[in-house]
């Protein structure tokens, strides 16, 4: 703001002021002017050394100018801007020289109080030294402005909040847009509308002082996304104010790869469902404990293995493809269907009852029943489809699915193409058995089943010659649970070769004890039972170490295998028979008679006995002879030994005799006893 | 204040004598007095001017005149700075709109420019259109941005002054005149100086940069580039403004900085924000 002009008042001597205006005439640092009003013209009237130096004139020249040709800019009236009558005036203005040439200035102008006469003192605007940082500064600034403009990244300027002062040819690329379309705020309308707050939240920050990023999407002219990360830094000028410097990478194609590597993770490439991982999360993201609505639809293809082995892999999976296609068509919008493994699928639903669930089963049912040609042939898909909706009963998500997968298999059991609800007995059965499969893997590892020993009789002597194992489990809270329960468990759930192996190595233990113990009066064989299951290429090996773990002769072992175990795929069984046989045990046929086998087959088994099941012994007692005779009677012409099992009463024995069985064994003959009870029991018919 | 009309065909050559009872003294004075009326202003338009200012003594300082300071606010969190109300502190908001800015808003309100009473019609479209047309085309002059907005914004002080001084005379003279430079030529015949020469003083007297009075300066020189920007701005602002405006071609005006070609898209630009930023610098 300018000063008011203070009059001057004699305040020093006279010689002072001599001294003082000596000093500023020969000055050179000064540069001095006095101007005059000379008829209605305002000239210069005088000038010091330092003024005479700067504009290159003589001082007689100097004295006679006028003020306009001093400073040129200041055209016609406006020398009163500068010649102000009251006040100093202060003004940025070139000043022409001698030669012609203008120089920047700053022009103080004090008036008289006369109001006709003022001072000047011009002060050169700039000097070199300032020029050359000036210089220096722009050219940064342009080295800057270069980098940027030439750099393939996306860069944006802002020097006022949102406001952007200019962006890079790679960001122009990246929006599709011009630069003038950028500018200011202009840009904004390219961040998506759901990203634009969190980019300006970073930017409150980044003007804060600080750096920043934010992920947005920006959308193209062409109306496409990019997914970019922008990076902001903090940018301050001073005397200006607080912007940020933006960077930017375009991350779309990173996250389209990642998505398809996530994509692949979570689904199955065949039919491109969800598989169960997703499932699994899927339904984890939607379990609320104690809530309901939540519903899961099993299903399981009929036959699928039909159709695989009979017109091959490449139609089993167009079958697969082409139920996952109509699936997906006949759910409703929102639900989800995963490929659950193999042939089975699962349907999650929100929001719905059980008759819902049922209907949409039913619709599903539908759906797949259309006929299909696949190879030449049509079929007609069928599903065991498991429903269940979720309860309070349920307290994760896991326990939907599992209910859902018992449902499914209550269906299957129930005949193919059927549809289950899973009510609540089965549900408790279910996880009854659950409980108990838990505790029998506990059993087995602990030893906790028991082996009992039943003897078994020569019908030529009545002496006792081998004996069964029988395994027995003793449930703490259950009681004996029945072998029937435990061993079909047992191969429902993987647990057979533990208890086969267990039963085994206890059998060869006992036999080494009672050897010990008895001596030659310790039971010559043991008969060992051996599921379905166990029949692989381990058995022999397996078999073979149990009895050099004890010490034993393979002809104390005696293998029973049921009659249907041996039908189940009787190539492979004839192979481990024949790998056991060459071991030295002997083999024994068990339940003989109840499993429908080729009797032209059995010729081909290496077998030593067959065992007359306990049914034929007991139909003795009505006089029904047939069947057990006829099988003695072909054990017999094979050159097989017999024992006949469940004799109860002294006139089974003698009728059994009569009519050829080597062997006996039964409740009536001897109870099945512990390992002790049968050696002193050995040890008494001994004595 | 005595009203003289220059008499139709009088001599165009500008000189002290063309309207002997316009006081430009007294103008030139006004500028000085208005500072005195309003402390507060016009000491943050001096802290704001100066070279090692920051946003918190700026702010403090803003803080003291609540009606400024809540209009920097609202300026800081309009749609022209894109904050989206996320400016919540003064000290926030200066450092959003920027020193330029806060020194220009405070310069408003020294001049009464924010008392539309007292001003020519269309004062504030044309200003703000002038600003907004000056601050999206910085970038192809070399200039900044908001240095050019407050450049535009503050361009049309001298005609407020003027207006002050001379309500009927300058409304008549703006109506005699349709284009830029004709009413340039009209007000130094009448007043011996043009407004945008005045504001040149006056933005000189109160201290601001002389990156700010040389573009006024050098507002008639075509052949000048530094005037360049805000002839350009005030075309456009005119061809938004002004009724029956007839355009002059901006290449003349830029000498080929600006094509024609380039302006409708401006155009459409600044008509968009300009009531938005009206408002925020009135404060309304």
């Amino acid at each position: 703001m300018s000063a008011s002009t203070v009059p001057a008042e004699p305040l020093v001597s006279p010689e002072i002021v001599s001294s003082i205006f000596y000093g500023a005439a020969v000055s050179d640092a000064l540069v001095l002017l006095v101007a005059e009003m000379v008829a209605g013209t305002p000239r210069l009237t005088w000038g010091n050394e330092g003024a005479v130096q700067l504009l290159g004139y003589a001082l007689s020249d100097l004295c006679a100018l006028p003020v306009s040709a001093l400073v040129p800019t200041l055209r016609g009236g406006e020398i009163k801007l500068l010649l102000r009558r009251e006040r100093s005036a202060r003004m940025s203005l070139p000043v022409r020289t001698a030669s012609g040439a203008l120089v920047e200035t700053v022009v103080l102008c004090t008036p008289s109080p006369s109001g006709r006469m003022w001072t000047l003192r011009l002060v050169p605007a700039a000097n070199e030294q300032e020029r050359a940082l000036r210089a220096t500064a722009d050219a940064h600034e342009r080295r800057f402005a270069t980098l940027t403009e030439r750099s393939p990244i996306p860069t944006l300027l802002s020097e006022q909040g949102m406001r952007l002062a200019h962006v890079n040819d790679a960001f122009c690329s990246l929006t599709g847009l011009q630069a003038e379309q950028l500018l200011g705020t202009g840009w904004m309308a390219v961040v998506h509308p759901d990203d634009l707050d969190g980019v300006i939240e970073q930017v409150v920050a980044v003007l804060g002082g600080g750096d920043g990023e934010a992920q947005a999407r920006l959308v193209r002219d062409d109306g496409t996304e990019r997914t970019t990360v922008i990076r902001f830094a903090h940018l301050f000028t001073p005397g200006v104010g607080a912007g940020f410097v933006g960077t930017i990478e375009d991350i779309t194609d990173r996250l389209a790869f990642e998505a398809r590597l996530a994509h692949q993770a979570n689904h199955d490439p065949l039919t491109g469902l969800p598989n169960r991982t997703l499932l699994a999360g899927h339904v984890a993201g939607r379990f609320r404990p104690g809530s309901s609505g939540l519903a899961c639809l099993f299903l399981d293809l009929d036959n699928f293995k039909v159709v695989n082995d009979s017109l091959g892999h490449a139609a089993g999976d167009e079958l697969l493809v082409e139920v996952a296609a109509r699936l997906r068509a006949t759910v409703r919008p929102g639900d989800l269907v995963a490929r659950f493994g193999g042939d089975e699928f699962v349907v999650i639903c929100e929001g719905v009852d059980e008759a819902d669930a049922v209907t949409l089963a039913e619709r599903i049912g539908a759906a797949l029943a259309r006929p299909l040609r696949l190879g030449g042939v049509d079929v007609r898909p069928h599903a065991s489809v498991g429903v269940t909706v979720q309860t309070a009963e349920h307290t994760d998500a896991e326990e939907l699915i599992r209910d859902c997968d018992i449902a499914m298999y209550q269906a299957k059991a129930g005949g193919k193409g059927r549809i289950t609800v899973l009510d609540q007995q089965a549900r408790a059965e279910a996880r009854d058995k659950l409980r108990l499969v838990t505790e029998l893997r506990q059993a087995i590892e602990d030893r906790a089943i028991t082996l009992l020993y039943q003897p078994i009789f020569s019908t030529a002597d009545g002496t006792p010659v081998a004996v069964e194992s029988l395994a027995r489990w003793q449930h703490a809270e259950r009681g004996a649970i029945s072998p029937a329960t435990f061993v079909a468990l047992a191969e429902d759930s993987g647990l057979i070769s533990g208890l086969g192996l267990l039963v085994l190595d206890e059998t060869c233990r006992q036999l080494a004890e009672w050897d010990a113990a008895l001596g030659v009066s310790a039971p010559g064989r043991a008969n060992v039972n051996v599921s379905a299951l166990q029949l692989d290429g381990n058995l022999a090996q397996q078999v073979a170490d149990a009895l050099a773990r004890h010490g034993l002769h393979a002809s104390r072992l005696s293998v029973e295998i049921t009659e249907s175990a041996l039908m189940k795929d009787p190539a492979s069984a004839r192979e481990v028979l024949t790998e056991l046989r060459a071991l030295g045990v002997q083999l024994a046929i068990d339940d003989f008679g109840t499993g429908y086998s080729s009797l032209a087959y059995l010729r081909h088994l290496p077998v030593d006995c067959l065992k007359v099941d306990r049914s034929f012994v007991a139909e003795l007692a009505d006089g029904h002879t047939e069947i057990a005779s006829a099988v003695i009677a072909l054990a017999k012409n094979l050159g097989l030994s017999t024992v006949a099992e469940g004799v109860e009463t002294a006139e089974q024995a003698a009728e059994l005799a009569r009519l050829g069985a080597g062997f006996l064994q039964g409740f009536r003959l001897a109870q099945p006893m512990t390992g002790a009870a049968t050696a002193a029991w050995f040890a008494d018919r001994v004595r | 204040m005595t009203t003289h009309l220059v008499r139709p065909g009088a001599d165009m050559t500008p000189s002290l004598a063309a309207a002997p009872t316009f006081d430009l003294d007294a103008v030139l004075a006004s500028i000085d007095t208005m500072a005195a009326q309003k402390p507060v202003a016009a000491q943050v338009v001096s802290v704001a001017n100066a070279e090692d200012t920051d946003a918190k003594a700026l702010s403090q300082t803003l803080a003291l005149d609540v009606a400024l300071a809540s209009r920097v606010m609202k300026l800081a969190n309009s749609a022209y700075f894109g904050m989206r109300g996320r400016v919540t502190s003064l000290q926030f908001a200066v450092t959003v709109i920027g020193f330029t800015t806060v020194r220009t808003m405070a310069t408003v309100a020294l001049t009464d420019l924010d008392d539309e009473s007292r001003l020519p019609a269309d004062f504030w479209r044309m200003s703000t259109g002038a600003a907004l047309a000056a601050s999206l085309l910085a970038p192809r002059f070399g200039e900044r941005p908001q240095d050019a907005l407050c450049l535009g914004l503050l361009a049309p002080v001298g005609i407020a002054l003027l207006h002050h001084n001379d309500p009927e005379g300058h409304r008549e003279l703006t109506a005699a005149e349709s284009t830029c430079l004709g009413r340039r030529t009209a007000e130094v015949r009448r007043y011996g100086i043009h407004a945008l020469r005045l504001t040149a003083v006056a933005l000189e007297q109160w201290g601001f940069p002389s990156s700010m009075i040389a573009p006024l300066s050098a507002v008639d020189d075509l052949a000048a580039h530094e005037g360049a920007l805000l002839r350009a701005a005030l075309e456009l602002a005119s061809r938004l403004t002004v009724v029956d405006y007839v355009p002059v071609p901006v290449e003349e005006l830029t000498g080929g900085v600006l094509r024609e070609d380039a302006v409708p898209p401006v155009l459409d630009r600044v008509a968009a924000e300009a009531d938005e930023l009206r408002l925020a610098m009135l404060g309304d």
